[in-house]
């Protein structure tokens, strides 16, 4: 009922417009931000973003295993497709790494290393993608949550990654670390999700 | 009519404390908008127009939009469900909800819900709402209204703040530090989280050609909120469609400069349907509820423009009539520009009560220059004004204005006028029985009157000349 | 934007005096005669003319306002471009009229708003003239006050660029310069204490950079905000743009 009332609505509204609006035609180049795009190195342009939203890039598990060990996240969880890669080696390192991601312990989980479905360069961002990437409470409730992506998976332009969302279903562009302003405009980190966000590139083949 | 406007009134009783929380935190919001789209594109007008030029062409085949959106949606496994007002909005949730057996929810931030009273509805209806948004949460433990579309308690102070989770049982001892505060809403929602069986949120855009959903957020909530729940609610007014995802680069680029000078919010979800097989967090059943509720009678207003609106709140934090009356003042959802405009025509009925809030702005037109979406806001004002007069609202200290037309289309009569002022210079006009005049010269000096003299100056000149 | 390029321009023009200078300021008209002059233009000024119409455009009577738009438009009937030293006023001509007559367009409201040019503007970008040639005797600080009424238009740029040229003028920055002073023609006594706190806002951050003379292209800002700050035991030195051209002149 709803339905057929509304848009018999904007039927009638839109009847009384002498002219409609065409679609405007543009070339992309209008949205992309020359500035933040600055450099040839996609991941190079991708860090120097993502540290300025306050985003860490890293691009070896040992800078990953001093960094946890530094701030004393020392427990955590890592998809089973990365351990091989990664999470054996914190393993070695001293670090417990759970490899299955149990919802009522979600406090246990200091850090979580989950896979990463690409990047955007320009923004700082990195996209998890529901299809390829484990638990998305792995990458939200532990305060530090490490992204681990390839270099060939960087995108250049937000358009690009628009144009490469393919038929997921979910998809999300995580740009620093949770963070809120609602007291007073004070930035504070780590609201709902991670306090710290990590990129960590890897070779290709993880 | 005499009397105080209203928005006049709030301005004046406000506590300095809380205005100065309103000035400071909208000033620091345009400042910060300004810099980072100007240092990142040499023209941020053409986007902006190019935006405007896209939400029109959807306004204008928005039927169009809408079906395909829905088409797109159902097909991906979208339960799509049509509320024509705010009460069809509201029961439809609630059945949603019962269908699903949800005694316990939480909902991030979003204006339209907010524009239905969904919370205290789902609460008289046994179901515990809870506002994840820290923001909103604040608002919702001390009975409160949000006072701006992004920055929900750009009016309250961290003491404030720290009082009410003492008094709520958040915590057990005072401690305003904004990162000590943020901490412990931190520790009590998630624990909310967890326990919920559903989840609420607005959306940002809808994209017709694929149904995706957009939720930009920075706190994480929404993401969080949906994660261990099987349920996900999606509370979109109809006017929230673009054509095609391509589109998102312009409005995403947009829409978080001018709302807190970000490039991006720190979380852009993208949601066409259930969680996948393969995932397992994430709703499995997903509803979208596509609300009217005054937005078609919108669409067949002279202020359609206003529909283009992505709620990013630069306008109101360039207003300086919202930094000095706070967003309460305009008594409804939408506070500022924004609100002076759509909240009279959106809710209808509720006209009469809300045409003076067109009359609070000076038309400096900051609001325009603002927008990211080019809304011709004092435009729209005064076409407000116009149909306030035409439909004979009363208006606290309008001045009359016919005499005014009388008097400046009468050249000789207009002449003598102007010459005679000058009388005025010798006489105390303080006590003319005209209050707008005595509450204007209260804090102002008028300049002296040289009424005629120019005219007798151009005179005089062209008799010497010839 | 596209009809303001086609507005004509010229050696003779009409003046648009306005209510604010036939009533308190006559030299800024007396300023803008003697400018124009100095370029070699010739000004004619309709003896009938009155005010265009916005305190009640703005209150939303727009069956009055109407009235004096049509008054006016006859009054400056032809083809002379309109010279408005105003931006608010000049604004209500280009664009508030077409407004309030976009239901019933009326072919000498269209023409009185191709016509009409704000001052600085007819200057800086009808005639051409991109440097300034006058000189102040010592360095003499300016506050520029954009007048709301110019966004959007090229007086502002215009203004800003005539004013720097000017040899020893030093027009300094002050913050928050894209908010209004508050004046607003009927909202100043609608909204008396908004108005009053918006004024006191603006004037703080001018005064804190000690300028020597307040300038706007419009002198309602400048009576407003000169209005409250004697009131308030601060006057500042304020003059028109116009003004500002004319004096410096050798």
């Amino acid at each position: 009922m709803s339905r057929s009332a509304i848009f018999a609505k904007i039927q009638s509204a839109n009847a009384a417009l002498k002219t409609r609006a065409a679609y405007p035609k543009y070339d992309m180049v209008l949205v992309h931000s020359l500035p933040k795009l600055e450099g040839t190195d996609l991941w190079e342009i991708f860090a120097r973003n993502f540290s300025a939203v306050n985003g860490k890039p890293m691009d070896s598990v040992s800078q990953l295993i001093d960094f946890l060990k530094t701030n004393q996240q020392l427990h955590g969880y890592c998809d089973p497709a990365l351990f091989d890669a990664i999470g054996s080696r914190l393993a070695a390192a001293g670090l417990i790494v759970e490899t299955e991601y149990h919802r009522d312990r979600y406090d246990d989980y200091q850090f979580g290393i989950t896979r990463a479905t690409g990047a955007i360069a320009e923004s700082g961002s990195v996209i998890l993608d529901d299809d390829r990437t484990s638990h998305r409470l792995a990458a939200l409730s532990p305060w530090v949550h490490v992204a681990v992506l390839e270099r060939a998976e960087i995108h250049r332009t937000i358009p690009d990654a628009i144009a490469a969302f393919g038929d997921s279903s979910n998809i999300i562009w995580c740009t620093g670390p949770s963070k809120t302003a609602d007291v007073e405009g004070i930035l504070i980190e780590g609201v709902h999700g991670p306090g710290e966000q990590i990129a960590l590139l890897v070779k290709g083949g993880c | 009519m005499i009397g105080i406007q209203p928005i006049d009134q709030y301005a004046r009783d406000i506590s300095d404390e809380k205005q100065h929380s309103v000035i400071d935190g909208s000033a620091a919001g345009t400042d910060k908008r300004y810099y980072v789209l100007h240092k990142d594109y040499p023209d941020p007008d053409a986007l902006r127009k190019l935006a405007a030029a896209i939400k029109d062409h959807t306004l204008h085949h928005l039927g169009d939009y809408l079906a395909k959106a829905e088409k797109s949606l159902t097909q991906r496994g979208v339960h799509v469900h049509y509320a024509a007002t705010d009460e069809d909005a509201r029961q439809t949730i609630l059945t949603i909800l019962r269908q699903h057996n949800v005694a316990q929810l939480t909902k991030s931030k979003s204006m339209a819900a907010e524009e239905i009273h969904l919370n205290p509805f789902l609460i008289d209806n046994g179901v515990e709402c809870l506002e994840s948004d820290l923001g909103e949460f604040i608002i919702q433990l001390d009975g409160d209204e949000p006072s701006h579309i992004v920055k929900p308690i750009i009016h309250k102070n961290r003491r404030d703040i720290a009082k009410t989770f003492l008094r709520e049982g958040i915590c057990s001892d005072y401690n305003d530090d904004p990162g000590t505060i943020t901490r412990r809403a931190r520790v009590h929602l998630r624990a909310k989280y967890m326990e919920a069986q559903a989840g609420i949120t607005g959306a940002n855009f809808v994209c017709a050609d694929t149904g995706r959903l957009v939720l930009a957020t920075n706190e994480g909530n929404s993401r969080f909120g949906m994660a261990p729940v099987p349920l996900h609610i999606a509370l979109v007014g109809i006017e929230k469609i673009i054509p095609e995802e391509k589109d998102l680069a312009v409005f995403l680029n947009l829409l978080g400069r001018s709302a807190t000078g970000q490039q991006l919010t720190v979380y852009t979800e993208f949601i066409n349907g259930p969680r996948s097989a393969n995932q397992p967090d994430g709703p499995e059943h997903m509803h979208v509820v596509f609300m009217d509720n005054g937005r078609t009678d919108v669409l067949a207003s002279n202020c359609k423009e206003i529909l283009r609106c992505i709620r990013c709140g630069a306008c109101q934090n360039v207003c300086p009539v919202y930094r000095q009356a706070s967003g309460h003042a305009y008594r409804s959802t939408y506070g500022g520009p924004v609100g002076a405009v759509l909240s009279p025509i959106l809710f209808g009925s509720r006209f009469p009560e809300l045409a003076d809030l067109p009359k609070a702005s000076s038309l400096c037109g900051a609001c325009n220059e603002v927008c990211p979406v080019d809304i011709p806001i004092p435009d729209l004002l005064l076409r407000l004004r116009d149909k306030a007069k035409r439909e004979s609202i009363p208006s606290a200290g309008a001045i009359p204005m016919s005499p005014f037309a009388t008097l400046a289309t009468s050249p000789s009569l207009w002449r003598t006028a102007m010459t005679m002022s000058k009388a005025m210079n010798h006489l105390p006009i303080q006590v003319a029985p005209i209050k707008p005049l005595q509450d204007w010269l209260g804090q102002r000096t008028l300049p002296e009157s040289h009424g005629g003299d120019f005219r007798k100056w151009l005179k005089n000149r062209k008799e010497v000349r010839s | 934007m596209s009809s303001l390029l086609q507005r004509p321009t010229g050696k003779r023009v009409l003046l648009m005096g306005t209510c604010l200078c036939d009533a308190f300021y006559d030299d800024v008209a007396r300023a803008t005669v003697e400018v124009l002059e100095h370029l070699g233009v010739s000004v004619e000024f309709p003896e009938n003319q009155t005010c265009c119409g916005q305190p009640a455009f703005n209150s939303g009577d727009w069956i009055a306002s109407r009235k004096v738009a049509r008054h006016t438009a006859a009054v400056f009937a032809g083809e002379l471009p309109v010279i408005v030293p105003s931006g608010s006023c000049a604004a209500m001509n280009f664009h508030g009229n077409p407004l309030q007559f976009e239901e019933n367009p009326d072919v000498s409201i269209d023409s009185l708003a191709r016509r009409t040019w704000e001052i600085m503007d007819f200057i800086y970008n009808g005639l051409g003239i991109k440097k300034w040639p006058g000189k102040f005797p010592e360095t003499t600080r300016i506050a520029f006050h954009r007048s709301c009424h110019s966004r959007g238009t090229g007086s502002g740029e215009a203004t800003l660029k005539l004013l720097e040229s000017v040899e020893n003028a030093l027009v300094t920055p002050f913050g928050q310069a894209e908010q209004c002073c508050g004046f607003g023609g009927t909202f100043s006594v609608t909204f008396p204490h908004i108005s009053g706190r918006m004024g006191s806002l603006k004037l703080d951050h001018i005064l804190e950079t000690n300028p020597d003379i307040l300038v706007s292209g419009d002198m309602s800002c400048l009576m407003h905000l000169n209005g409250l700050a004697i009131a308030q035991g601060r006057p500042i030195k304020h003059l028109h743009a116009i003004q500002i051209l004319r004096n410096s002149l050798p």
